[in-house]
């Protein structure tokens, strides 16, 4: 990154190689559409590019580059006035796999089911820290340095975000059944 | 329900910070309190059960729209660092061409009127005891006697040709900079456009002439590459152009260009292109007009 800060662009697209599946996971996770996730993608390196003066070299590129993936998608939020989910069980199937067994799969894909609707009930800032450590797979050090607040601060709330998802699919199953 | 400190132990636990004797505390304590161990083996497969909620595949297209995204980028702020020696007037003469040629007759005009007010005051300055007086700059001596003028007049034929050149010098510059800037417009057209201004041009600087050979082996236009051959068989006096055309002969895969080149060779009688004619004759998938084309050429150059 700081090759591309001092003017060598062309090792931003090596820095999109690297990042743009784990960005666009994490955008679709906490979105639930494709499309806007695209759109965001490209509007997070846009804003990389332009203010890659400020980017310091100390910590990484991850990091800041999550940074501004929660300014832009706060934005795409307050643009749309809502921050929920949307919910689409399409390549559920795919991802359950076909060797397990039809009566667990179905079972599963129940479990999953009421898995996204609970994650789509959650409030975003819980969402998002459970998108940040589960699949985006980031240690908590890093998160803290994302999200500005302490390492302790962020195990807390992930701890309570676990909790909360709890709840709410505990009830979801129960609407399902 | 459960006690704090199985609390504060399964938070630490989500972060797999435990050290080894608090992982032995954590299970002596869990095999103890069976809220504890249901609550966290809960929150375990929930964890699990996330690796399973599906993420939509993105359309394959956020790469070449980031490629898009980054050129027009690069040429963006390209333009703006060249703008910052030419200021915004640069930035308004990519917006409308036609004020840069504009711009370029204002400032040949301002510096010949400028000129000719200078060398007339000189005149009359050198005159001073003379009581006529000079009207216009360039009359040559008539008369023996009018030394001084004489004198005047070749006083002031430096200076003019100094402003003269020293403006040519710049309009060339500038019309340089805007063509070598307009070369990397993604559009065609105006690519184009850059090519056309070289028909201004009558030296060719090693600048240019780079500019244009790799034009003429990489545009993705066959259009701009065969106005790109048109311009630069005009400077083909110039070595390097005439080396740079020769080389170019393997590079060109449209037959236009291939028949072109072969045109400009004959019209040049330049020999030293047979071999490369001849590489090219080798080539399996050449089209046939070009390979009849370019044996005619072999033939009429030897």
């Amino acid at each position: 990154m700081l090759k591309v800060k001092s003017g060598d662009l062309d090792k931003m697209a090596l820095l999109f190689q690297r990042y743009h599946r784990p960005l666009y996971g994490f955008l679709f996770h906490m979105t639930g559409h494709r499309e806007s996730s695209e759109d965001m993608v490209q509007t997070v390196f846009y804003r990389l590019l332009k203010s890659r003066h400020t980017f310091t070299g100390e910590g990484e590129f991850k990091t800041w580059m999550y940074h501004v993936a929660r300014n832009v998608l706060s934005d795409h939020f307050s643009r749309s006035r809502r921050s929920g989910v949307h919910v689409d069980i399409a390549g559920l199937e795919e991802k359950l796999g076909g060797d397990t067994r039809l009566f667990e799969r179905v079972e599963k894909r129940l479990a999953v089911q009421a898995l996204q609707k609970a994650m789509a009930a959650l409030s975003p800032e819980s969402r998002e820290i459970l998108v940040l450590s589960r699949f985006q797979e980031l240690k908590g050090a890093e998160i803290a340095i994302i999200l500005d607040i302490s390492v302790g601060a962020v195990k807390v709330r992930i701890y309570r975000a676990i909790s909360q998802l709890k709840t709410l699919f505990l009830e979801q199953q129960t609407q399902i059944e | 329900m459960q006690c704090q400190k199985h609390k504060n132990l399964l938070e630490r636990w989500w972060n797999d910070r435990l050290t080894e004797a608090e992982r032995a505390e954590l299970e002596a304590q869990l095999s103890e309190c069976a809220d504890c161990r249901r609550e966290l083996e809960g929150s375990r497969e929930l964890w699990d059960l996330m690796g399973f909620m599906p993420v939509e595949e993105p359309s394959g297209e956020m790469q070449t729209q980031f490629n898009a995204m980054l050129e027009s980028y690069k040429a963006t702020e390209g333009k703006e660092k060249r703008a910052s020696g030419l200021a915004s007037v640069w930035q308004w003469f990519a917006i409308r061409p036609s004020l840069a040629t504009a711009f370029s007759f204002i400032l040949l005009l301002g510096g010949f009127g400028l000129g000719m007010m200078i060398n007339r005051e000189k005149t009359v300055v050198v005159q001073a005891g003379a009581p006529v007086i000079v009207k216009t700059a360039p009359v040559p001596p008539v008369k023996p006697d009018t030394t001084k003028q004489e004198v005047a007049v070749e006083d002031k034929h430096p200076s003019e040709t100094k402003q003269l050149a020293a403006l040519t010098t710049q309009v060339h510059e500038m019309r340089e900079l805007m063509m070598l800037s307009l070369l990397q417009n993604p559009a065609a057209s105006e690519r184009l456009r850059a090519v056309s201004y070289t028909s201004e041009i009558t030296h060719v600087n090693p600048n240019i002439a780079t500019a244009l050979l790799a034009t003429l082996n990489n545009d993705p236009n066959v259009n701009v590459r065969l106005t790109t051959l048109e311009a630069l068989t005009h400077f083909a006096r110039d070595p390097v152009v005439r080396q740079g055309l020769i080389q170019s002969i393997l590079q060109q895969d449209s037959p236009l260009v291939q028949a072109a080149l072969a045109d400009v060779m004959l019209k040049l009688q330049e020999k030293r292109a047979i071999p490369s004619f001849k590489k090219l004759l080798l080539q399996k998938d050449l089209n046939g007009m070009v390979r009849s084309k370019i044996e005619e050429t072999i033939t009429r150059l030897t």
